[in-house]
């Protein structure tokens, strides 16, 4: 009963919002797989003959694990390890030593550990797996992303969660991670609005802040809009996150990485499509940002683009709204 | 009839629409008062609108929170707006703002705050309401929140209060009416082609109650509820079952419409009715395309009137050109070119700019709107520039209506063509690059199907 509880409690069991999306995701891609046996059987693998995905070197450092160095260690919520982000991990440990931790603000720390997630890993299709794994490679989907912040972030002392939602997304990255692949195209296509895409949260000074880690600054580039900064959404910038479907999880649930396992079992050629597709998305960021003279011009251009300022909206309880349960 | 006793016909049947006198503003001045607000002389009419949009100015920066925090971080107060030309200083809200809004019982305080201003007691139901209920709980306590564009999944949600609700009814009534002149008889039988405006929320829809008022017999393309939910699973392709039903069902009654409006036309010309037309121009687009390939004509000339609005699209890929609307529909209906006219206006807005039936510009009514072309660092142009479109909207009551939109136009001095005075927008307005498609016809043809009025 213990056991369960806790499953509950940490969130490892999936929320009827996500379930919902999962199965609907679930039917949809079998739906697409069974109506395109064919083009599946041409897709599943690339010949030799075009190019190949080779994964990018990692760019940072992980300093050696040793038993003198600091970590947090605690079952209190949002603090605790939970699937696939164990803060104790010893590469975590490592690397948020590095950064900082303990040593600065945990503001300072957050954006430090944003920073190295964000700019220095790069975004790859592949299933789920442990943090430390995360780190020795560099690479990963969004949530293995979101879960290294989280990770840093809960090692250093700092309750860190997940902010999961289906989206609607912009027509770069559409074009770069979707088109990339007929396959992927026809199950995005047919699924309309559902896409799992996430972000971390770390709690700081009392309030919730949010981080968009999944994009690195050239992907940003590549896609024509600003580099988000720590605190900075990447609903209405980078996603527009379908109405209903926002959660916010302590853990990523069970069941989580089954879709992505599948793809990778059953389209294995066309998660290398997207992979190939991301790098030159990089390459392509790279050069519009040398183009405009260096990264913080880039900035500044593609902010100043953006549109015009938006008033502030802060919602507030108001006396003539009456809710009736 | 003269025009004098032609306006004095429409203003019987509207009085509902006016508040009393003694309660009038600067606002009620500029949009009751003038006889034909398509020709006030240029000074006039500016000093109405100044007038108008100072006070409402102070209304909002005085009476909503969201607003006059954002007046204070770009530092404006109503102190500033000294002269006409001060009134581009007024801060502008992105349309785009009023599509941020949040789900549940977040939402009916979403819309709670950016409403300006005193709104009645609301009780809402449940802890998770949905848009629909919430905004009938917001209408059903004498309100009329309106929305429009579902093209990308995100609607824009205006909080209207009833006077606000009312101006803009009445405006667009009188605006088409006093261009159509002499074309508009209240012994007419009017088809409106938008869902039926006492069913639905959907703004396009819903400001066309006022046709009921001025025109003897009127019958809706669409009888049937159109709700947020209807609008999310025909437009954002949802692939589940009742998401199929609904498409296949709204399929069907496209189909329906079309023979229906078709019928509709063969009862009214064997009566000799006068017959008026108002909404969606795809549906008669389809209509007659249909009684073309039949080899049917009707000769509705000396006893017909079209206002179309909401966009010139006829298929996914395909946008219709304006004058070959107005040809197709003289060919096959004898409908006159210059009783054929396209009204533009937006649910953020209560202006209407209508075609004049001499060269088919869309006058602007600027005894209470002043309308703005902007550049790419969204600072005004001058005439002939093309830019994004903004405005001043002094009929706003309930809102900042002082909004930068996101279609792209012209803006002339004067019409090339007619003699009214005040400037023009080029006839065809598109979207600004990176903006989705929009405009209600848009947004109903994507609705109930994606093949009519196919070539």
């Amino acid at each position: 009963m213990t056991f369960l509880r806790e499953m509950k409690d940490k969130g490892y069991i999936p929320q009827k919002t996500y379930m919902k999306m999962m199965m609907g995701g679930t039917l949809s891609l079998s739906k697409t797989l069974l109506f395109n046996m064919s083009e599946l059987k041409k897709l599943r693998t690339i010949p030799d003959t075009e190019e190949r995905y080779v994964r990018p070197k990692r760019e940072y450092n992980i300093p050696k694990f040793n038993k003198n160095m600091k970590f947090y260690e605690s079952n209190e919520k949002y603090l605790r390890p939970t699937l696939y982000c164990n803060p104790s991990d010893p590469e975590v440990i490592a690397l948020a030593n590095k950064l900082g931790a303990f040593k600065k603000s945990d503001k300072e720390f957050a954006e430090a550990a944003f920073h190295l997630v964000k700019e220095k890993m790069t975004l790859e299709i592949l299933p789920m797996n442990e943090v430390g794994e995360t780190f020795r490679r560099g690479t990963g989907t969004c949530f293995h992303l979101i879960t290294a912040f989280i990770a840093l972030c809960r090692s250093a002392g700092i309750k860190a969660r997940y902010k999961i939602f289906a989206i609607n997304m912009i027509k770069a990255w559409y074009d770069a991670v979707v088109e990339a692949d007929p396959l992927v195209k026809k199950w995005y296509d047919s699924m309309g609005y559902f896409m799992l895409e996430g972000e971390g949260e770390a709690y700081i000074d009392g309030k919730w802040v949010v981080a968009h880690v999944g994009p690195k600054a050239e992907r940003q580039a590549a896609a024509g809009i600003p580099i988000t900064k720590f605190g900075e959404d990447s609903i209405g910038n980078w996603f527009f996150a379908i109405p209903g479907t926002m959660m916010f999880m302590e853990s990523i649930p069970y069941g989580f990485s089954g879709s992505t396992k599948l793809l990778k079992i059953i389209a294995p050629g066309s998660m290398e499509r997207v992979n190939i597709s991301i790098l030159k998305q990089i390459e392509k960021g790279r050069q519009i940002i040398r183009e405009a003279g260096g990264l913080e011009a880039y900035d500044r251009k593609a902010r100043s683009e953006k549109g015009p300022k938006k008033p502030v909206m802060e919602i507030k309880k108001h006396e003539k709204i009456i809710f009736e349960d | 009839m003269g025009f004098d006793e032609y306006l004095k016909n429409f203003e019987n049947l509207t009085q509902k629409y006016i508040p009393q006198e003694k309660d009038w503003t600067p606002v009620d001045d500029a949009v009751y008062k003038p006889k034909d607000l398509f020709r006030i002389p240029l000074k006039e009419a500016e000093k109405l609108q100044f007038k108008a949009l100072k006070y409402q100015f102070k209304n909002q920066y005085e009476n909503n929170k969201m607003y006059h925090g954002f007046c204070k971080e770009v530092k404006k107060t109503p102190d500033d707006i000294k002269n006409y030309d001060d009134l581009e200083k007024i801060p502008l809200i992105p349309g785009e703002f009023y599509k941020d809004y949040p789900m549940g019982q977040d939402f009916a305080l979403w819309l709670a705050n950016i409403f300006t201003g005193d709104i009645p007691h609301i009780k809402i139901s449940g802890k998770n309401p949905s848009f629909d209920e919430v905004i009938n709980s917001f209408n059903s306590a004498g309100l009329a929140v309106a929305y429009s564009s579902g093209t990308s999944g995100r609607h824009t949600f205006i909080p209207r209060d009833m006077r606000t609700f009312n101006i803009s009814e009445y405006s667009l009534a009188k605006l088409a009416i006093s261009m159509a002149y002499p074309a508009w008889d209240y012994d007419s039988q009017g088809y409106l082609l938008m869902p039926n405006p006492f069913k639905t929320n959907v703004y396009a829809g819903k400001v066309c109650t006022v046709y009921y008022d001025v025109i003897k017999n009127v019958t809706a393309a669409i009888d049937k509820e159109i709700n947020t939910e209807l609008i999310k699973m025909s437009m954002t392709g949802g692939s589940g079952f009742k998401a199929k039903m609904i498409r296949s069902y709204l399929a069907k009654m496209n189909k329906k419409i079309i023979n229906d409006i078709i019928k509709w036309l063969d009862k009214n010309d064997k009566q000799k009715n006068r017959i008026i037309f108002a909404g969606a121009p795809f549906f008669l687009f389809a209509v007659t395309k249909k009684l073309k390939e039949q080899g049917t004509t009707y000769d509705f000339s000396d006893r017909s009137a079209i206002l179309t609005g909401g966009g010139w699209k006829v298929h996914e890929d395909k946008r219709m050109p304006v004058d070959r609307f107005r040809k197709q529909m003289e060919e096959v209906l004898g409908i006159r070119p210059e009783h054929c006219l396209d009204a533009y206006g937006m649910v953020e807005g209560n202006g209407w700019m209508v075609h004049c039936p001499e060269g088919h510009y869309l006058h602007i009514p600027i005894s209470y709107f002043h309308p703005m072309v902007l550049d790419d660092e969204f600072k005004p142009v001058g005439y002939n520039e093309y830019g994004r479109f903004a405005f001043l909207d002094a009929g706003a009551f309930s809102y900042p209506g002082f909004i930068i939109s996101g279609d792209r136009v012209r803006m002339l001095e004067h019409c090339p063509v007619c003699d009214r005075p005040g400037p023009v927008l080029e006839p065809e307005v598109t979207r600004a690059s990176g903006k989705e498609m929009r405009g209600c016809a848009e947004e109903l043809r994507r609705m109930i199907s994606a093949d009519i009025g196919e070539e």
